[in-house]
């Protein structure tokens, strides 16, 4: 513990020495700094995630160790079956999905004729996920297909409540994800961050929340940190992703994701952030890594 | 010169490869050792007084000089003596219009907007200017196809003697949720539909990334889909409009790319509101978007 303190402390005046250059501190050269002082050693404010399915041809077993060698934590988006793999790394599931339906983006809550099937389906994966030790699922909801915005509203909230009690006995909060529907789901309902927040309080519990997609909603709406300050309370988790383009999160695209991480930790935001970016370049592990890093603010 | 220009290149490439982001002040600081003050030249830059309120017009235009700006805008037919004695140009001069509330949507404003356009159209092509910036106006309940056809039909109406002068007509896009509320010109695909309906290349927008990330976001592929229709670019951090360095959310170095890619031979003018040492500030954001 003492020499980690010693590290922290060296991290801290690197980061501090960083932040006095004249421009956009110099994270490659904090970083550089940093990783002698601590090796694979992160700086704890983000609590580091990942999409596995952005890594398709790498096996679970094989990901989950090179996962734990870079710093991550969790591993996300699997299902009951995955679980096991990563619990033998001693890895988390930062945000699980269920099977079948309750996996379905553009069939969700806002139809009514779907929420016996998506009842059924999350009342029967809500104990494995607080049996394997985890506290959130994934659910969507579904294209809109010519519903008004008040409607949708309305729909998803009468069926979401019904499965509240089952959440609030489990400890498990269910979290709609904001995607755009503008590039790559077209006609998907929860496309605004003011409708997601607008149906958290129509749901009315805390088992109720948003994923915010960094990468859908700067497409969507930009104006992300405001956005992020604004409605932080309806937020339980983030993904990342480069824009345009939803790569590697680093200087080929927009966004300066260390500011926006920046604001996630002044929110008091205590969740994970999971990486969702397709890697481009060839090294998957390596853009992993990077991306991970630039998200990793001291 | 060319030996200069490999070094610069060398280190960029050098960084590239490094882990992160790449280190952008590292860069600034060998490109300075290697350059001075000269910039890269694929940006031409250019600032908005109005945001260094407090320094005199001259002192500004010495300083601008001296880090690469050679433009300085948003300045009326008054201020351009002061920028020709020291060789600076106005990419995007005003000094006509009703402001940005009272604009080419509103049918009653139009004999009185045209009659100030018409009148600066000589003044600006005497002074060697070749663009004047223009508003919508606010929407006050109006709807978004009205609101264009009414500032096709103004607008139409300026176009033969904007030609004639070789003035293009630059209208500002604006975010109407934190600044400008209700104003009418504030999406991307409204202004170039309005555009299309004017129908002439002596009209274009003016895209103001900050404004526009604030409002819409998706800000290079934005500027991709829609760079026919762009004459001029502003800048800003984003939220807050201060520097646009890592105190905000997006990263101006590849917009600024996009904005090389698309062949775009204008110029972009910073418009952040200077929260430290306003001049210091300026020459940091100069060099944030001085792409190599």
């Amino acid at each position: 513990m003492k020499s980690l303190s010693n590290r922290r402390k060296a991290l801290k005046s690197m980061a501090a020495a960083a932040g006095l250059g004249t421009f956009s501190s110099s994270l490659a050269g904090a970083f550089a700094a940093s990783q002698k002082a601590l090796g694979p050693q992160l700086n704890g404010k983000i609590n580091h995630s990942v999409c596995k399915w952005c890594y398709s041809k790498i096996p679970l077993d094989t990901f989950a160790q090179e996962c734990k060698k870079i710093g991550l934590t969790s591993i996300e988006l699997l299902g009951p079956e995955e679980w096991p793999v990563i619990q033998k790394y001693g890895l988390t599931c930062a945000l699980p999905w269920g099977e079948g339906l309750t996996r379905s983006i553009d069939k969700g809550f806002n139809d009514p004729k779907n929420h016996e099937e998506l009842i059924k389906g999350f009342e029967d994966v809500i104990p494995k996920v607080r049996a394997a030790g985890y506290d959130k699922i994934i659910c969507f909801s579904g294209n809109r297909r010519g519903m008004s915005d008040y409607d949708g509203i309305r729909n998803c909230a009468e069926g979401i409540r019904k499965l509240i009690p089952t959440c609030e006995k489990h400890n498990v909060t269910l979290v709609m994800e904001l995607l755009n529907s503008k590039v790559n789901h077209k006609d998907y309902m929860c496309d605004r961050t003011e409708w997601g927040a607008a149906l958290c309080e129509a749901v009315g519990s805390e088992k109720f929340k948003l994923l915010y997609d960094i990468y859908h909603m700067q497409i969507q709406e930009g104006d992300v940190v405001a956005t992020i300050k604004k409605y932080h309370k309806y937020i339980a988790h983030y993904h990342t992703g480069g824009v345009p383009g939803r790569h590697e999160i680093d200087e080929t695209q927009e966004l300066y994701y260390p500011a926006i991480m920046q604001a996630i930790v002044e929110t008091g935001y205590k969740g994970f952030v999971g990486q969702e970016f397709i890697p481009s370049r060839g090294d998957d592990l390596a853009s992993l890594k990077q991306g991970v890093t630039i998200c990793d603010i001291a | 010169m060319p030996t200069r220009r490999n070094a610069l290149k060398n280190i960029v490439a050098g960084t590239v490869t490094g882990a992160g982001i790449m280190s952008i002040s590292e860069v600034f600081a060998k490109n300075k050792a290697v350059l001075g003050t000269k910039l890269n030249g694929k940006i031409n830059h250019s600032v908005c007084k109005w945001c260094y309120g407090k320094i005199p017009l001259d002192s500004f235009a010495q300083e601008c000089k001296k880090i690469g700006i050679t433009s300085i805008e948003l300045l009326g037919p008054e201020d351009w003596p002061t920028l020709k004695k020291y060789g600076l140009t106005c990419a995007l001069p005003n000094g006509a219009g009703m402001g940005i509330e009272k604009g080419f949507n509103d049918p009653a404003l139009h004999d009185e907007l045209v009659k100030s356009y018409e009148d600066i159209f000589p003044k600006l092509k005497e002074a060697g200017y070749k663009t004047v910036i223009c508003f919508s106006g606010n929407r006050r309940g109006m709807s978004d196809y009205d609101g264009m056809r009414n500032c096709a039909i103004g607008l139409r109406r300026l176009m033969p003697s904007a030609e004639k002068y070789g003035i293009t007509m630059i209208m500002e896009l604006l975010n109407s949720k934190v600044n400008h509320r209700d104003y009418m010109c504030d999406h991307t695909a409204w202004g170039a539909g309005l555009c299309e309906m004017v129908g002439s290349e002596n009209f274009k927008l003016l895209y103001d990334i900050y404004h526009m990330s604030i409002m819409e976001g998706d800000v290079i592929a934005t500027i991709k889909q829609y760079y026919k229709y762009i004459g001029h670019y502003h800048t800003g951090g984003v939220p807050g409009r201060a520097e646009i360095d890592e105190t905000q959310e997006l990263y101006y170095p590849a917009i600024m790319k996009a904005i090389v890619e698309t062949g775009f031979n204008g110029f972009v003018a910073q418009e952040f509101i200077p929260k430290r040492e306003p001049l210091a500030s300026l020459k940091q954001c100069v060099g944030i978007c001085d792409i190599a």
